[in-house]
């Protein structure tokens, strides 16, 4: 075995003897750390479980297409014949101008603005689902649509996706806050146990580098103690964030359920399991390199 | 070898602790340093392990210069030292058997190798059935030989010892001696520190003695 790998195994096993030897406030650290990773994981995954609603109700678009008023019926039935062989068109409905007021009359506030107009206003209809998410061609079938004869007004009724997305990026500038500022937290927690090991340790710290232990021997095993309370404190953040949207994700379905929906929060996959041990073994280890170089090594040289 | 040319130690707001000293210790030699507390004998014995650097003049370890080595050399130089400090310096969060292993493990010496020794030299300074004993229940005189045992378990060509029978009374303070010549017998350079003179003038040794930071030929008395 190399020189290296033993130094390395070494610390290691130290300061998993000194996590064994300090169970229950190893646990409470990591808990303290868990806590401040599992809020940015929770965001993260409500905000990618909605990204993903958007995706798939972009199929549910509608285009609504409003026709000329006193239009002939023979072009009626072209625009009709031409949106049944379309195949970006999943389905759609044709709602005369006659019954649009019928329904329009179904209130009585209404019947009296009604009562008082010698014509019916409005126009006929075509109510269109669509059957691709994809932009393109979504506007290319809007832009044929218009150039029709007969037809006086596409519509394409988005505008709540549009707010939905808007609010996603809202949510997800909370998120990228969120993970700084808990981040700096997480970096403060570990630092400041980190030290606290240092002044536990300030004789044995003393003893070694005066029998001729180098300064990365000493600092090594401090390193690994750090980058092992991140990564604790990450798989600890996961189970809880897990255990949150479990929690959470039954009374999501039933509420779902009630739109006709089927919709729950994702739990956390492989990337966001990688992502959050990797982000916290890392500043785990650079708030322990922080901290021992900051309170290390003042006794001598 | 240990050569020490015009030595002179002096702390910030201090007056000097050392002043001028030049001497040299051969390989395999017994030296007390003697002197009344505050004499420099402590600042002496750092110079020479490498622990505190002087303030002029040059400090050779085996012909290496101490004051021209760069800082992440010098653990490598405290390593052929074996040190008794004058307050013994255990860690007494640990037992006899980790305290002793503590040098091993600097030097990347772990396992079955590093069992044996720390039992040989436990054994050598007789507190082999104490492995497991912390050292907060040991008495003085066997606190004394574990850090003895801490300080030769790495095998060092020179052992330096601040003071080691200071606090002992005359029998363990003899067992001590007795421990040291030993060591030097089997080819050890062993360096002292004492206040008690008399005692280390009598023991036919070469003896550096200081007073007030000046290196000067001690009273021998009868």
């Amino acid at each position: 075995m190399s020189t290296w790998l033993i130094q390395q195994t070494q610390a290691l096993r130290l300061v998993l003897s000194r996590f064994r030897h300090n169970l229950l406030s190893t646990v409470f650290i990591s808990l303290a750390i868990a806590v401040s990773l599992a809020l940015p994981v929770i965001v993260y995954l409500v905000l990618d479980s909605f990204s993903g609603v958007t995706t798939t109700l972009k199929s549910e678009s509608n285009i609504n297409i409003f026709l000329e008023p006193n239009i002939d019926h023979t072009v009626r039935d072209s625009i009709h014949n031409i949106l049944a062989s379309h195949t970006t068109i999943e389905s759609f409905i044709f709602v005369p101008k006659e019954k649009a007021l019928e329904q329009l009359a179904q209130t009585t506030a209404n019947q009296n603005i009604l009562a008082g107009l010698d014509h019916n206003p409005l126009p006929d209809a075509f109510f269109i689902q669509l059957s691709t998410l994809d932009s393109q061609s979504i506007s290319a079938l809007t832009e044929q649509l218009r150039t029709m004869d007969g037809v006086a007004e596409v519509q394409i009724d988005n505008a709540w996706l549009k707010r939905l997305n808007y609010l996603l990026t809202i949510g997800k500038k909370a998120m990228f806050v969120l993970v700084i500022l808990l981040g700096f937290a997480v970096f403060a927690v570990i630092g400041n146990t980190i030290r606290m090991q240092i002044l536990t340790q300030q004789e044995e710290i003393e003893v070694s580098q005066l029998i001729g232990a180098t300064k990365s021997f000493i600092r090594r095993p401090f390193l690994y103690a750090g980058a092992a309370y991140g990564m604790i404190g990450g798989l600890f953040a996961l189970l809880i964030s897990s255990g949150v949207i479990l929690l959470f994700n039954q009374s999501i379905s039933a509420l779902a359920s009630e739109y006709q929906t089927q919709f729950s929060l994702h739990l956390p996959d492989f990337n966001v399991f990688l992502t959050t041990c990797l982000t916290a073994m890392i500043i785990g280890l650079l708030s322990a390199y922080l901290a021992v170089s900051k309170s290390l090594f003042k006794s001598i040289n | 070898m240990i050569v020490l040319d015009n030595v002179t130690k002096r702390y910030p707001g201090s007056q000097e602790a050392l002043s001028n000293a030049s001497f040299t210790i051969e390989q395999g030699e017994m030296v007390y340093v003697t002197g009344h507390s505050g004499a420099g004998k402590s600042t002496l014995l750092k110079m020479i392990a490498a622990i505190e650097r002087p303030t002029s003049g040059t400090v050779l370890i085996n012909n290496q210069n101490v004051s021209k080595l760069r800082a992440s050399a010098l653990p490598y130089i405290r390593r052929k030292f074996g040190l008794v400090f004058q307050d013994h310096k255990l860690l007494y969060d640990r037992n006899c058997y980790h305290n002793v292993a503590l040098p091993l493990s600097i030097n990347g010496i772990t396992g079955e190798d590093a069992g044996k020794r720390i039992r040989a030299a436990l054994d050598k300074v007789g507190l082999l059935n104490k492995e497991k004993a912390m050292p907060i229940t040991l008495s003085g005189g066997e606190q004394q030989r574990l850090a003895i045992a801490r300080a030769v378990v790495s095998r060092p060509a020179i052992l330096i010892a601040d003071e080691p029978t200071g606090n002992l009374d005359k029998n363990y303070a003899s067992d001590i001696l007795d421990l040291f010549n030993a060591f030097q017998q089997v080819g050890a350079t062993v360096i002292i520190a004492t206040h008690d003179a008399l005692g280390a003038a009598r023991k036919q040794h070469k003896i550096l003695h200081l007073d007030h930071g000046i290196l000067t030929q001690p009273e021998v008395s009868a």
